[in-house]
């Protein structure tokens, strides 16, 4: 197989991806719960413009951390994000090549297409698509955005996303993700599970309740502040970290099951607004 | 005659699409003619057989023949033909426009067909306006060996073994898919599903799985996988769920499980789907043995601190409610056991991993605790039936701790004022009351849906929850399922609803004897002498507290005080008793004594306290038989 470790394979996609004329990007600066909510995807998904980009996003999601002793769930972890707008009509095939060029042989393997209608209420967006299995592995989900920010889609993209631990786990045959080779020589777990075990123990115990209270309403007020100035993209940096202190809190066992509906609701109608105001933005163009 | 070919080739179709589009399809083929449906994941069909070889012809109707002269030559002109080749057919003109060769009117007709499917959620791709299920990716439609105009006159095999395939003709569609590793007929699929199912021991396939993954494959083989043995200690119905609702897999006897593959080499996929499977029973045990090292007792402390209802306090303050709801339905020590473990498994992980065990997951620890079977299977039970059929709980603990749990969150949602309205029924209060019912019918447990909210709100209030609302329409919410259970008319039950009996079962058995008795004599009796009282002193003041037997001037007066003396303790035994009828002939004793008081006595009387004192009497008449219901609310 070419895609004999885990950065092997990275590298096998970004090389795919790259000569279908993807735009590479890098990992987006603040935490994210998914590689969807890089601007590269959430906003450039708006819009009458065609765009097509791929890149690696660390995905932190801190309630599905287990201290680095599962071998399954980690609230740190990696997905390769794919989108292609306006959707190409062989998409699915793409992506079938994009498996046979990590070294997947889907005659010799089941890849199969599962329903899977996704929705993030955070940001106002759903779509319809599938989980891809192989041999029953979810290494992919794939989406047809049709709403995003509250917002009708224009011109509908197709998103890839690649799991890649699991993808990984496929690859090598592994039953932990902790024991993955990363290098020739070097385990996931040796790169990551420390970071696992402390990240938990800020996520579920430590993490200053009464702070990150305080620091929601700032990072809120300070996006309202940047709405008014109609910058959208400061402004949808202070949503991520909005979703970002509001998960940190969820870990926490800090919000009750009625707060927990408001939060969000706080959240999407200020990713609706920016939204709104970046459509708006690419409307009419500053001078 | 010809065959006709319609293909809509799409994108991975979901199981519902699939099963939407066949009903719509089929009802298009009823208006082309004889031949078939076939739905699967990336193909829609219609294969028709014989379709006519011109559309019918079509009479469009004109002006009445008698304005020949005004209107014929308009219409003629706007119909493109001239006035001499008009019809008359019953007193009009007309045309008749001939119905167009197949081949020129098909392209439009297939166009609608495709267009018309209609989903239940639908999507957009491109800009061609087409909404669909999935994308459709490719059109093939064939008239014998003709391709359709606009059609493309190819297909595709199967994803991966199989490229583009050409269709020569209508009648050869499904031996050109079936050599390309396509078998477009999902009964076919199913077939050879079952039957691959039961080769390997499995008769009874679940079939919520199985007409999911009918639609999973194009061409579906049968493979069996197997566990490590080790994840046989974690409990059963985990490992179930594992394997049903995450992977479509299909369980089998001990470690071993069977799946539908759409292809690959078998042992590759058989090791993957085997790893994939371990993996999810590895993070399953790793979640269970965190939970047990809490056990029970120390999950029961947590969910006491975890919200139950925000405004209606914590699983602590349900279990503390629960507990008092079971002592008042006379549940013994088992069930009052059950109660305070009940929510216990609100604080495990393995709930918030399989949400649908909550019940079984809280039994499972319970056992490993030691705790006696019947406490156990109580915990197990308590959520039942959580389906409109579904079985009730087999043990008398647990049908107690269900009914409790169920008028709990009742009145929780009621105080709360979470009614449901129109469809709208988020926390599924419709199916709880429909439960209590049938523990009440079926499960023959004896309840008074009043007394049990009404002593729920007591206990919310005394916690001190923040209500909005007294919660008392609870038992009458519950008595409204009635209606829809009982194969009775609903106003027998609005009657019996009405009556003295506040059992909920025994109302539902008085709904019934009174429809039964419907025809008879007794009933006859009982209504008529209820209805005249009714009728006369129902709407009038005045009445006096009591009959005074002093203030009687007439001997019919005298009968009838005597009469309702002797027939009143009679029907409150009966009832008490449950012999309905019994209660009934006793009620339709009242009738000849009430006719002839109407016979013979003045009601009205001019001394206001002797009409006040024979008003009286008739409304104790009609409250002696109204203790069988409100038989007002029946025609006759």
């Amino acid at each position: 197989m070419s895609a004999s470790n885990y950065q092997e394979m990275i590298a096998s996609l970004e090389r795919y991806w790259a000569d279908y004329g993807c735009v590479l990007m890098q990992p987006y600066h603040t935490e994210l719960a998914a590689g969807t909510m890089n601007p590269a995807t959430f906003l450039r998904s708006l819009g009458p413009d065609a765009w097509k980009t791929a890149y690696v996003e660390p995905v932190i999601r801190p309630t599905d951390g287990r201290y680095g002793e599962n071998p399954f769930r980690f609230q740190h972890y990696f997905q390769y994000q794919v989108l292609l707008k306006p959707a190409p009509e062989d998409v699915l095939d793409l992506y079938f090549s994009s498996l046979e060029a990590l070294g997947i042989d889907t005659k010799k393997h089941d890849v199969r297409l599962v329903e899977d209608d996704w929705e993030q209420p955070t940001l106002g967006a759903w779509g319809l698509g599938w989980e891809i299995w192989c041999d029953g592995m979810e290494v992919t989900q794939f989406t047809y955005f049709q709403q995003v920010g509250g917002l009708e889609i224009e011109l509908v993209p197709a998103e890839i996303t690649y799991g890649l631990e699991r993808l990984a786990m496929f690859l090598q045959g592994k039953r932990s993700a902790l024991d993955l080779e990363w290098a020739p020589g070097v385990r996931w777990g040796d790169v990551y599970r420390e970071s696992e075990r402390e990240w938990s123990i800020y996520n579920f115990e430590v993490a200053p309740v009464d702070i990150l209270t305080r620091r929601f309403e700032e990072h809120e007020a300070e996006c309202r502040m940047l709405l008014e100035r109609e910058l959208p993209l400061p402004a949808y940096d202070q949503v991520l970290k909005c979703s970002h202190t509001f998960n940190l809190l969820d870990a926490r066992g800090a919000i009750s099951v009625t707060e927990r509906a408001a939060y969000i609701g706080r959240v999407r109608t200020l990713a609706r607004k920016v939204a709104q105001l970046y459509v708006e933005n690419i409307a009419e163009p500053a001078a | 005659m010809p065959s006709l070919l319609l293909e809509i080739g799409c994108e991975e179709l979901p199981a519902s699409a699939c099963e939407e589009a066949e009903v719509q399809l089929r009802s298009e083929l009823a208006k082309l003619g004889d031949g078939s449906v076939f739905v699967g994941p990336r193909r829609l069909v219609l294969l028709v057989t014989d379709l006519p070889e011109r559309e019918a012809d079509e009479w469009v109707k004109g002006p009445p023949e008698h304005l020949r002269e005004k209107a014929a030559e308009g219409f003629a002109k706007k119909q493109g033909v001239s006035v001499d080749e008009l019809e008359v057919r019953d007193g009009f003109l007309g045309v008749l426009v001939p119905g167009r060769a197949l081949l020129d009117a098909l392209p439009e007709r297939l166009n609608e067909i495709v267009r018309g499917l209609a989903f239940s959620k639908s999507m957009r791709w491109d800009d061609s306006g087409l909404r669909f299920a999935r994308p459709v990716r490719w059109l093939c439609a064939k008239l014998d060996e003709q391709t359709v105009e606009g059609f493309g006159g190819w297909s595709y095999g199967h994803r991966v073994t199989h490229g583009e395939v050409t269709i020569p003709a209508a009648g050869s569609y499904l031996e050109t898919l079936r050599g390309a590793d396509v078998e477009p007929d999902k009964d076919r699929r199913g077939a050879s599903i079952r039957a691959g199912l039961e080769k390997l021991g499995l008769a009874d396939p679940n079939e919520r799985v199985l007409a999911e993954v009918v639609h999973l494959a194009e061409w579906p083989t049968v493979l069996e996988g197997r566990f490590d043995e080790r994840f046989l200690s974690l409990p059963r119905r985990v490992v179930e769920t594992a394997m049903e609702s995450h992977q479509r897999y299909f369980p089998l006897e001990g470690n071993r499980f069977a799946f539908v593959a759409n292809g690959g080499d078998p042992q590759t996929v058989v090791a993957g789907n085997e790893a994939v499977l371990e993996g999810r029973l590895e993070d399953a045990s790793f979640t269970f043995e965190r939970d047990v090292a809490k056990g029970i007792e120390g999950l029961m402390e947590e969910a006491a601190r975890i919200t139950f209802v925000a405004g209606a306090g914590s699983y602590g303050d349900k279990v503390e409610r629960l507990q008092a709801l079971v002592d008042a339905l006379g549940g013994g020590d088992a069930s009052r056991e059950a109660a305070r473990l009940s929510k216990a498994d609100q604080a495990a992980e393995l709930v918030r991993e399989f949400p649908d065990l909550e019940g079984h997951i809280g039994a499972e620890y319970a056992r490993l605790a030691g705790f006696p079977e019947a406490v156990c299977a109580a915990v197990d039970e308590q959520y039942l039936p959580d389906s409109a059929g579904g079985p009730l709980p087999v043990t008398e603990a647990g049908r107690v701790l269900a009914a409790a749990d169920k008028i709990d969150s009742l009145t929780v949602a009621f105080a709360l004022g979470q009614r449901p309205t129109g469809s709208r029924d988020p926390y599924g209060l419709r199916r709880a009351a429909i439960g209590v019912c049938r523990l009440a019918l079926e499960g023959n447990l004896e309840l008074d849906t009043a007394a049990l909210a009404a002593r729920a709100h007591q206990l919310l209030v005394d916690q001190g929850a923040e209500l909005e609302d007294d919660a008392s329409d609870v038992a009458e919410f519950v008595e409204e399922r009635l209606e829809g259970m009982l194969d009775i008319p609903v106003e027998f039950v609005r009657a019996a609803r009405g009556s003295g009996v506040t059992e909920l079962g025994a109302s539902a058995r008085l709904a019934e004897a009174l429809a039964a008795a419907a025809d008879t004599d007794a009933f006859e009796g009982a209504y008529v002498a209820y209805d005249r009282a009714n009728r006369l002193a129902g709407k009038s003041d005045g009445a006096a507290k009591e009959v005074d037997p002093k203030l009687a001037t007439d001997e019919a007066e005298l009968a009838l005080i005597q009469a309702v003396a002797g027939v009143s303790p009679r029907i409150s035994a009966a009832l008490e008793a449950r012999e309905f009828d019994a209660a009934l002939a006793a009620a339709a004793e009242l009738r000849a004594p009430v006719d002839r008081f109407f016979d013979e006595v003045l009601v009205m009387a001019e001394d206001a306290q002797v009409r006040s004192n024979r008003l009286r009497l008739l409304l104790d008449v009609r409250d002696t038989v109204g203790a069988l219901g409100d038989l007002a609310q029946i025609p006759r």
